[in-house]
């Protein structure tokens, strides 16, 4: 630290910078000059404020009037997709699914056909239909894994 | 290189009221005029930058003398105007010239070399570029404590910074300085 203090005191703080000869009066004689008129500071009782037009007067409660319209358009489509009874798809608003429900070939087309196979076969099996009496390995799909075919072996005659 | 000036109680009330507040102004330049151009020359090197830099820096101060309350010291105001205004100019030179602050501090060590305004020795010229091969920070505190012999408290004011770490700044900037001496030789 001393030996950095050493050359400090060497250069005994002048930097060796220099400005060309009368600049500082100068400068300072030429921005007093040049300084721009502020009539904020200089003459504030000149500014007339103008009254405000009729806009700027109903700017807030427009923008609060858009503000809550905003709000209850986000409140609305929230209760319109959490309640999915109120909409369209309900049956009672909507009397082409009612009438497609209310008929019977409909149903039995495209609701009762879906019907799962093991469904069939336990409403078979509880009707007392004897299971032997299929050939469950000929019917592609019966056995996808489901069950063990050891088990479920048929007893061909 | 001047200090800080004393702070002037009439120049103040004078500068708040409208009807002298431009013959005020015209006092205020003269008075700081040196004193911020050495701080600003410090930091840019060059004297056409620093010109530019100084009149913004007058002119941003008119420009809302009425904002000044008098809660702060009048040169403690105008400083940090200078100050802010030299770190925009330099961030933005760095910008402009898409360099890194490595570059920065080579691209001024270039122009302290080529300053037609030194008459110094070769001392003083690697003071010089020791100093711009500082820290944007530690380069300001130095330049106002070694050259302006600024006492802390003021530099706190203008910098926002703790004493403390002005003084720990000021330190290591010596020390830089230093290794930068022994290294060159």
């Amino acid at each position: 630290m001393k030996e950095e203090k050493d050359i400090l005191a060497k250069i005994d703080r002048q930097s060796g910078m220099t400005v060309p000869d009368g600049y500082f009066e100068s400068f300072a004689a030429s921005l007093e000059q040049n300084l721009p008129v502020r009539d904020e500071a200089e003459n504030p009782e000149k500014i007339i404020l103008s009254p405000p037009t009729l806009w700027i007067r109903v700017r807030p409660y427009v923008y609060l009037a858009a503000m809550f319209a905003g709000v209850w358009c986000m409140l609305k489509m929230f209760v319109l997709r959490s309640s999915p009874t109120d909409g369209n798809a309900a049956i009672d608003r909507n009397p082409i699914l009612a009438e497609a429900l209310g008929n019977d070939a409909f149903v039995d087309e495209y609701i009762i056909d879906d019907i799962n196979q093991w469904d069939l076969f336990d409403e078979m099996m509880d009707d007392g239909v004897d299971a032997s009496s299929f050939d469950l390995a000929a019917d592609s799909g019966f056995n996808d894994g489901f069950v063990d075919p050891a088990a479920l072996q048929v007893q061909n005659d | 290189m001047a200090n800080l000036p004393p702070e002037n109680k009439q120049l103040i009330e004078r500068l708040r009221d409208p009807a002298t507040c431009r013959a005020a102004f015209g006092e205020v330049i003269k008075t700081y005029t040196e004193p911020l151009y050495w701080q600003i020359r410090r930091m840019v090197q060059s004297h056409e930058d620093a010109n530019d830099l100084l009149q913004n820096t007058f002119l941003k101060a008119w420009s809302s003398i009425e904002n000044f309350r008098g809660e702060a010291r009048l040169s403690t105001w105008l400083y940090k105007i200078a100050i802010n205004e030299s770190i925009t100019f330099l961030d933005r030179e760095r910008k402009r010239l898409n360099i890194s602050l490595d570059d920065q501090e080579a691209a001024l060590a270039n122009t302290i070399e080529a300053d037609p305004y030194f008459d110094g020795d070769k001392l003083q010229m690697k003071l010089r570029k020791a100093i711009a091969s500082l820290p944007e920070k530690q380069r300001i505190v130095f330049n106002m404590k070694y050259f302006d012999d600024m006492k802390y408290d003021d530099m706190s004011a203008i910098l926002g910074t703790s004493v403390g770490a002005l003084k720990a700044s000021y330190h290591l900037a010596v020390k830089k300085i230093g290794q930068f001496f022994s290294d060159e030789d």
